[in-house]
């Protein structure tokens, strides 16, 4: 006993030693070697797919083929009888508007398959249906064997050629393909069978036993993007927004990128490995044909390869060799061929064909776009008292103080831990009257105490997931002993939603919102700590066909809740961890447990900018870092960045120090409070391109190349990143950086918005860097709301008069947009809010309504201030109509902030309303 | 130049505000302190005027307009229009204050007069009456507080004085004392020295001639040996016969002795020789370091061991075989027979396991009185103090060595972490699930496993139970639930738990043997020395010179008993000594420590306040360390390290080690009260922990001088300002 005991200690020691080293526990997740269909779907050489289509039909819109092999349809009397006979396959393929190709792929029912399978509900939004072109017809021809057309867009058509299978989209004239399908043969479909003797279907992994009861049913396929100088997409991995090939020659030989949602301990950036979240959207931009996108609509475990350029030297097909192509290889567990193809060809179009089918990110209340305070944890009522007065104290604005875990009472969510939150109603309340919002957090697994309501009402009524012996699933999460709620089944989801009504959740109030966290989900016991995949959910559905797609249904439901709770007039604020396809339709997501590394600030940039690409444009990662104790240096440079990216919140492991910015020493306070500012300067910014997004699909924060698809020095950048089309914000990611590279890119001017010099786009500059800010230019051409006061919060700023900044471009015009809504209802939707366009040429500016004449929103802001940069002008005054008022035109300051010298033109109190037309003429 | 609809605002602007208040009389610039004025006097006559800041200059107009024209808010004093500008609002009935210019029109009152809300958008009540007045009467009692406490501090600064001087005049006398006694110990030691050589001489030369005698008479030898062995058995009772000679190994050495039956021959321990088995206990000295005579007086340096059955086991010197004294109990030291010694054993173990449990009693119920046992100086100059009216009583460490191990147990899981990654699984899923929770949390589940009841890892406590106390100690500490605490099996951490042992002992059973926190003691300690001073220093110098006179340590044959009387104030003298050296040291290490300019902290030296926050008990030692204890199990907060920002913090660093965290720390922060009480505790990060203590040391008279002057200004305001309310 007693050697046990040394041998304890010992290995303690050495793991104290080196647990900082590498955190990350590699061997405790499953690489493509230990997984089998990914390791058999490897090794397939090209063209092992041997099935054509045939029958091809039009049936109901669409175009119907089955997928045979061909000895079957020869039937060849010699075919070794013992040999498994696959079933044809049926294929269905249908063309939506603004160029979207969507095929599916399944066994055919007529052959009486063991199992119906996964299907993913509740992910494609209804409206898409009603986009589908019916197709009537289509066009024979040959191109490398018999294939048939059909109409896709103007200028594109899609086929299917027959023998060898094929599906691609290309140009109508040109004959240039778009992207296709199967080109090198790689498709492979394991049906579904009944278990044979001698089947070994069971998967071990460490301690954990896969039972598989339906065996062997894997999906893969290749996938090649033409006219791609890279692709992008597939979120969520900690790496480079550029997606580097994973296999070929000269490629140093890693894992495929996996999606599989995991929670995982103190990631590694620049890895393939999946995260919390997994969306199976690849985007490919290139200089000759633009943006086209792939998207599989599939929630089971998936791995994709990028393959590198000549890996297929061996085989002998032959493509097309003037279009330069990425080829790629998908690998699922399970699940069907749900497939879209979006031929772009510019970036915003595919975005957008991708958010015809997802849906747009949910328009965010305004407050959830003001800065975030979170920390695992504020301890109790006191505690949130007095850091919600520092704020105060300091005169730095902040809109929403969370609560971790700890605020429950043992962990039982929507409970309070009465002994250090005995009046949480007051404490909202309190909180409330200086217009901030309190966030709890709410996690899918619930604590299996039979005191605990919500574990009684789930237990009884069958509410939990079930384990492969049909018992609830019992699995170790915060609280110990958990269940998880099936949140796939909209019975359940509903009833989850009511959870959230004020007389369910005692002790909440209109000014509480919640957050999502554990959803992958996270089960501390599971085999990589989740859930087996053969749990059963509703519908006897294996956990390894919607594993990807658990958090997702479980964000749905809580933002339901939201939603419910005041009627349908409040929208939801609902953080979430875990993420999938659609994700944006019900609220905001966060990279997870990052590191307070320079590499993973650094790293959050393309994080965020991919979610961004893939539809989910409101996210954000920790300021300062998860785990770890940033220097400060790093903590003020992080919210340097952060405050340019949608989702700007501040969190901390318990095991840190405290962090909150008042800190650090007075200096250091004030540069934080001035990169909060500056995020709230920007707010009619962002609100206004949050509603972009939302009508859209375009993303808040965008890769340069998204503004500039033609300049190729963009295409790899991201370390810089645009704020709509009129910031560009290039992040310091380096400790005691005295200057930045930053690639301007085309032949704008971009205004450096501290000090206003002009510089010249088209090529690297290197520009100072101290340590009060970032490099952030404003392109020329554009013009961009601010307001320039600040406040405590953004309730107290509603009233607060406008700046406008105006970029004129060489030929002295300029244009720019505001949007206005109340901030937290859906009356928007009924046309209530106000939607100006400014537009500045020959010396006037003008602005526009863009909003319905019936719109019953009204504010009485107005303009205090308008900057020009750029513009050279020897006049005074300007004068304003329709009032007829003339108003002075002087030098002030870009930004007021004292010691920062800057003397730009500025029209002195205008004071004309936002909601009003008006002109504006220089004198 | 200016817009109608600007004038019609200011218009508005000021109408509301000489509705709102007649306080604000037309000349009085909105936001503007009275001290501030003057600047904007100028305006009137020139016309315009600079900013602050020199960013800009501005009109009258200009003036709170609702623009910034001056990045500093110069011109927007009244306004939110500047982002660094400030408001003031007159309060009347309250003190002035100074908001933020983003508070200005923001919705929400935050003057308690309302001037800062004018835009009529909300409607803010004048509440500074009532404010106002709630606020003087905590400035009164603050007063009242302060008044109490400098008195007190007035007082204890006096004491401090006198304390301090006289533990300096206790210093210096001990001083004095040691070199006296540094002397008498070191003639004492020559004496000795002598004495043994003597003796030894003797020996030699009585073994010379007894080995002729032996030779001789052999035979006869024998047979007395063997009757002596009788007699020993008789006494001894259950002792079974050893080789001749070879009895007095002590069992642990038994082993070393083993191969001689084998080879033949043995080394000394010390390799300075080796030896045949017919050498062994020959009386004939082999090794210098006594290894061949375990069971004579041969060698000076050996050691023989009596198993004293029926008590505990005792090794005496080699000195004392056959010297016709008996010092084992069970008399085998004596087998010459040349005295008789009777088997003592059994009634002295009696004796000692009653005296044993009576100690311990004593410890635990009244630990903050003396060992009995100790030295007489203490004896003589025990005397109690007056002690602080709040001294916190130390832990007694075996009470809580049981929780201890319990708690050990909790650890237990949580150090399995480390397996996680290495042997995971070999876990329970249960298991399983809460290591991997465990990585987020380092320590928060742990509760949960003391929930769940986990009985793993029991080994620790039963198993090692005769390993040492250490062990049993450092679960003390390990309580910490920190996995680098317990790792005892690292260099580092056995010492930091050595450490924690005497400190243990010190604060429980304030046994001897401390010298790290023997100013615990010092209340006990102080004034002693002076109360019967020379007595017992006289006394031992008069012992000394009467041994130094009369004893020839050139006389053969010695005389025994003077020889041994020598010896016993050898190591009584050197005893003081090293007490006194101790009681040097503390007193050296309490003086050179910083009691505040005035040493108005100087009688915090040694108390300790404690305060019960939930289910944990803080305790903060000033000068000494803090710690927070919850059941039996103890964490160690922090050391004394310093006062911070002059005298207003204390600071206690390098406490136990957090789980993956820092290694704790403590600030004390300093508020004037006319008591001593620690106020508040709180871990505003995990492992940093902060408290308020108050204490009349922080009274100050010239902070009670501004309290009043400001209650004076306030109260002066009053009449006026009740009146135009």
């Amino acid at each position: 006993m007693k050697s046990i005991v040394v041998l304890h200690h010992l290995l303690l020691f050495f793991f104290l030693l080196f647990s900082h080293v590498s955190s990350w526990k590699k061997e405790e997740f499953r690489n493509c070697n230990q997984t089998p269909f990914c390791k058999r779907a490897r090794s397939r050489k090209p063209q092992h797919c041997n099935l054509i289509a045939t029958d091809v039909t039009i049936n109901d819109g669409d175009l119907v083929a089955k997928l045979i092999t061909p000895n079957r349809f020869e039937q060849n009397p010699d075919q070794n009888s013992t040999d498994f006979q696959p079933n044809p396959l049926i294929l269905s393929l249908s063309v939506y508007q603004d160029g979207i190709l969507r095929f599916k792929i399944d066994e055919d029912p007529v052959y009486n398959p063991p199992k119906k399978r996964f299907q993913v509900p509740d992910v494609v939004v209804s409206e898409f249906e009603s986009k589908k072109l019916w197709l009537q017809r289509y066009t024979k021809g040959v191109i490398d064997g018999e294939s048939f057309f059909v109409y896709l867009f103007d200028g594109y058509e899609a086929v299917v050629r027959s023998d060898p299978f094929e599906v691609f989209v290309r140009e109508q004239s040109s004959g240039k393909r778009v992207v296709s399908f199967n080109t090198h043969g790689l498709f492979d479909f394991e049906q579904l069978r009944v278990k044979k003797e001698g089947d070994e279907w069971e998967e071990r992994f460490r301690t954990h036993t896969d039972s598989r009861p339906f065996g062997p049913q894997s999906i893969s396929f290749d996938v090649s993007f033409y006219g791609a100088d890279f692709v992008y997409g597939i979120p969520e991995h900690a790496t480079s927004l550029v997606l580097k090939p994973t296999k070929g020659p000269g490629v140093e030989e890693s894992e495929p990128y996996r999606l599989f949602n995991l929670d995982v301990f103190e990631y590694l950036h620049e890895s393939p490995f999946g995260l919390y979240g997994s969306i199976p959207f690849m985007l490919s931009h290139g200089k000759s044909h633009g943006t086209s996108g792939f998207f599989w609509l599939n929630a089971a475990e998936m791995q994709i390869d990028v393959l590198g350029t000549g890996w297929d030297a061996e085989s002998s097909i032959v493509l097309p060799s003037d279009q330069k192509r990425i080829d790629t290889l998908w690998m699922s567990e399970a699940g069907i061929v749900d497939a879209f193809f979006f031929i772009g060809p510019k970036p915003k179009d595919v975005v957008k064909q991708y958010a015809s089918v997802t849906g747009t990110s949910a328009m965010p209340q305004l407050f959830a776009t003001g800065y975030h305070q979170c920390r695992w944890n504020y301890r109790d009522e006191e505690d949130v008292k007095n850091v919600d007065s520092k704020f105060d104290e300091h005169d730095i604005p902040y809109d929403v103080l969370w609560l971790d875990i700890e605020h429950t009472d043992g962990k039982r969510y929507f409970t309070w831990d009465r002994a250090l939150f005995p009046h949480p109603e007051e404490m909202q309340k309190d909180l409330f009257s200086r217009g901030r919002r309190m966030v709890t957090i709410v996690d899918p697994h619930i604590k299996r105490d039979d005191n605990y309501h919500i574990h009684k009402e789930a237990s009884k009524n069958g509410y939990y997931v079930k384990d492969a012996s049909g018992k609830d699933f019992d699995g170790w999460c915060w609280p110990g002993s958990s269940s998880y709620i099936d949140m796939v089944n909209p019975e359940i989801r509903s009833w989850w939603a009511d959870k959230f009504a004020y007389s369910e959740y005692v002790g909440s109030t209109p000014s509480l919102y919640i957050w999502n966290d554990m959803n992958e989900p996270s089960v501390f016991n599971g085999p990589e700590v989740t859930m087996p995949r053969d749990a059963l959910h509703y519908g006897k559905v294996e956990h390894r066909e919607l594993h990807n797609a658990y958090g997702y249904y479980f964000h749905m439901a809580t933002s339901e809740g939201l939603l419910k709770r005041e009627g349908g007039k409040d929208r939801p604020f609902v953080l979430s961890r875990a993420f999938f396809p659609g994700t944006q339709r019900y609220g905001t997501v966060w990279t997870g447990d990052n590191i307070a590394e320079w590499e993973h600030l650094r790293v959050s940039v393309p994080m965020i900018l991919t979610l961004g690409l893939t539809g989910i444009t409101f996210s954000g990662a920790d300021v300062g870092g998860f785990f770890g104790n940033p220097d400060t240096e790093l903590l003020v440079r992080w919210y340097q960045v952060a405050a340019y990216l949608p989702f700007f919140r501040g969190h901390a492991h318990h095991d840190t120090k405290r962090r909150e910015p008042w800190l650090f020493g007075e200096r250091n306070t004030e540069l934080m409070r001035d990169a909060i500012r500056v995020r709230y300067t920007y707010l009619p910014y962002f609100y206004t391109l949050f509603r972009e997004a939302n009508v859209t699909g375009v993303p808040v924060a965008r890769p340069l190349w998204m503004e500039f698809p033609y300049v190729e020095a963009t295409f790899n950048n991201d370390e810089a990143f645009m704020v709509g089309t009129g910031l560009l914000v290039q992040g310091v990611y380096a400790q005691r950086a005295r200057d930045a590279t930053v690639y301007l890119p085309s032949d704008h001017t971009w205004y450096d918005l501290r000090s206003g010099t002009a510089y010249k786009g088209g090529k690297t500059q290197k520009v100072e860097v101290t340590d009060a800010d970032i490099p952030v230019f404003q392109r020329s051409g554009t013009i961009i709301p601010r307001k320039d006061r600040f406040r405590r919060s953004t309730v107290q700023m509603e009233n607060d008069p406008y700046t406008l900044v105006i970029a004129v471009d060489g030929s002295g015009s300029a244009e720019g947009e505001l949007y206005i809504d109340d901030g937290k209802s859906y009356e928007f939707k009924e046309g209530a809010y106000i939607h100006r366009r400014f537009i500045f040429s020959n010396g006037m500016l003008t602005s526009v309504n863009l909003a319905p004449s019936t719109s019953k929103f009204e504010s009485d802001c107005t303009i205090e201030r308008i900057i020009l940069l750029g513009h050279t002008t020897k006049s005074k005054t300007a004068r304003i109509e329709p009032s007829n008022q003339v108003t002075d035109i002087e030098l002030g300051p870009l930004q007021i902030r004292s010691g920062v010298r800057s003397s730009v033109l500025t029209i002195r109190k205008p004071n004309v309303r936002v909601s009003d037309d008006w002109n504006i003429k220089l004198l | 130049m200016k817009t109608h609809t600007q004038s019609f605002i200011l218009l508005v602007c000021c109408s509301i505000l000489v509705l709102r208040s007649a306080v604000v009389v037309s000349e009085n610039i909105l936001g503007v302190a009275p001290k501030d004025e003057e600047y904007y006097k100028v305006l009137s006559s020139s016309g315009t005027i600079k900013c602050r800041d020199g960013s800009n200059s501005f009109t009258k107009a200009q003036l709170n307009d609702d623009f910034c024209d001056c990045t500093d808010g110069t011109d927007e004093p009244g306004t939110s229009a500047c982002p660094s500008g400030k408001f003031y609002c007159r309060n009347a009935g309250h003190s002035p204050l100074s908001v933020f210019s983003s508070r200005v029109n923001d919705g929400i009152c935050d003057c308690c007069d309302g001037s800062d809300e004018y835009d009529g958008k909300v409607k803010c009540t004048n509440t500074c009456w009532e404010a106002g007045k709630v606020a003087r009467d905590r400035l009164r009692k603050k007063i009242a507080t302060f008044r109490e406490g400098l008195t007190i501090r007035k007082h204890e600064v006096e004491k401090a004085k006198l304390s301090a001087a006289k533990d300096e005049e206790e210093l210096s006398r001990l001083k004095n004392e040691e070199n006296i006694l540094k002397g008498l110990v070191h003639q004492l030691k020559d004496r000795k020295e002598q004495i043994e050589k003597a003796e030894e001489k003797e020996r030699i030369e009585k073994e010379n001639e007894e080995k002729k005698k032996k030779e001789a008479e052999e035979a006869k030898l024998k047979e007395q040996k063997s009757e002596e062995n009788v007699v020993e058995q008789e006494s001894a009772g259950s002792k079974s016969d050893d080789e001749a000679g070879a009895h007095d190994h002590s069992p642990s050495d038994e082993e070393y002795y083993k191969v001689l039956s084998s080879s033949g021959t043995i080394k000394c321990r010390d390799g300075s020789n080796s030896f045949t088995k017919a050498q062994i206990n020959d009386d004939f000295c082999d090794c210098t370091d006594g290894t061949d005579e375990p069971g004579t007086s041969a060698c000076p340096f050996g050691k023989f061991y009596c198993r004293n059955s029926g008590h505990s086991p005792l090794s005496v010197f080699s000195s004392r075989v056959n010297d016709g004294i008996c010092d084992c109990c069970d008399g085998s030291d004596e087998y010459e027979g040349k005295v008789k010694c009777t088997n003592t054993c059994w009634e002295a173990g009696k004796d000692l396991n009653k005296a044993h449990t009576d100690t311990e009693a004593t410890v635990t119920h009244n630990d903050d009185e003396r060992d009995a046992s100790i030295d007489n100086i203490e004896e003589e100059h025990a005397e109690e103090n007056d002690g602080p009216s709040k001294v916190a009583h130390e832990h007694d460490p075996k009470e809580s060595s049981n929780a201890a191990h319990e708690h050990d147990h909790s650890h237990a899981p949580g150090s399995k972490e480390e397996d996680a990654s290495e042997d995971a699984d070999s876990l329970s899923r249960e298991e399983l699930g809460r290591v991997i929770g465990e990585r987020w949390t380092g320590k928060k589940t742990e509760e949960q496993h003391e929930d769940a009841g986990t009985a793993r890892h029991n080994d620790n406590g039963d198993d090692d139970n005769d390993d040492d106390n250490e062990y049993d100690d450092t679960s003390d500490n390990g309580h910490d639930e920190e996995y680098g605490g317990y790792d005892t099996e690292t260099e580092e951490d056995h010492h930091k738990y050595e450490d924690d042992d005497h400190m243990n002992d010190v604060g429980d059973d304030h046994s001897s043997d401390s010298h790290k926190y023997e100013s615990d003691d010092e209340i006990d300690m102080s004034d002693m020395e002076s109360t019967s001073n020379p007595s017992w220093l006289e006394k031992i110098q008069q012992t000394v010179r009467k041994f130094l006179d009369a004893v020839n340590p050139f006389q053969t044959p010695v005389d025994t008993s003077e020889s041994e009387n020598v010896r016993k104030e050898y190591d009584d003298a050197s005893g003081k000594l090293s007490k006194i050296q101790s009681r040097i040291s503390s007193l050296t290490k309490k003086l050179g420590h910083d009691f505040g300019p005035e040493k108005e902290f100087y009688s915090l030296y040694g108390q300790c306040f404690e305060i019960k926050e939930n289910k944990y008990v803080y305790k903060v030692c000033p000068f000494k360390e803090a710690t927070q204890e919850e059941g039996h199990s103890r964490t160690r907060l922090g050391q004394w390290d310093k006062f911070d920002e002059s005298h207003r913090v204390m600071v206690f660093s390098n406490g136990d080690k957090c789980w993956n965290g820092p290694q704790r720390s403590l600030t004390v922060r300093l508020r004037c009260g006319s008591k001593v009480e620690l106020a508040d505790i709180d871990e505003p990060s995990r492992c940093e922990y902060s408290a308020l203590l108050t204490t009349p040391s922080l009274c100050q008279e010239g902070r009670l001088k501004e309290l009043e002057d400001k209650l004076e200004a306030v109260n002066k305001d009053q009449p006026q300002g009740h009146d135009e309310l």
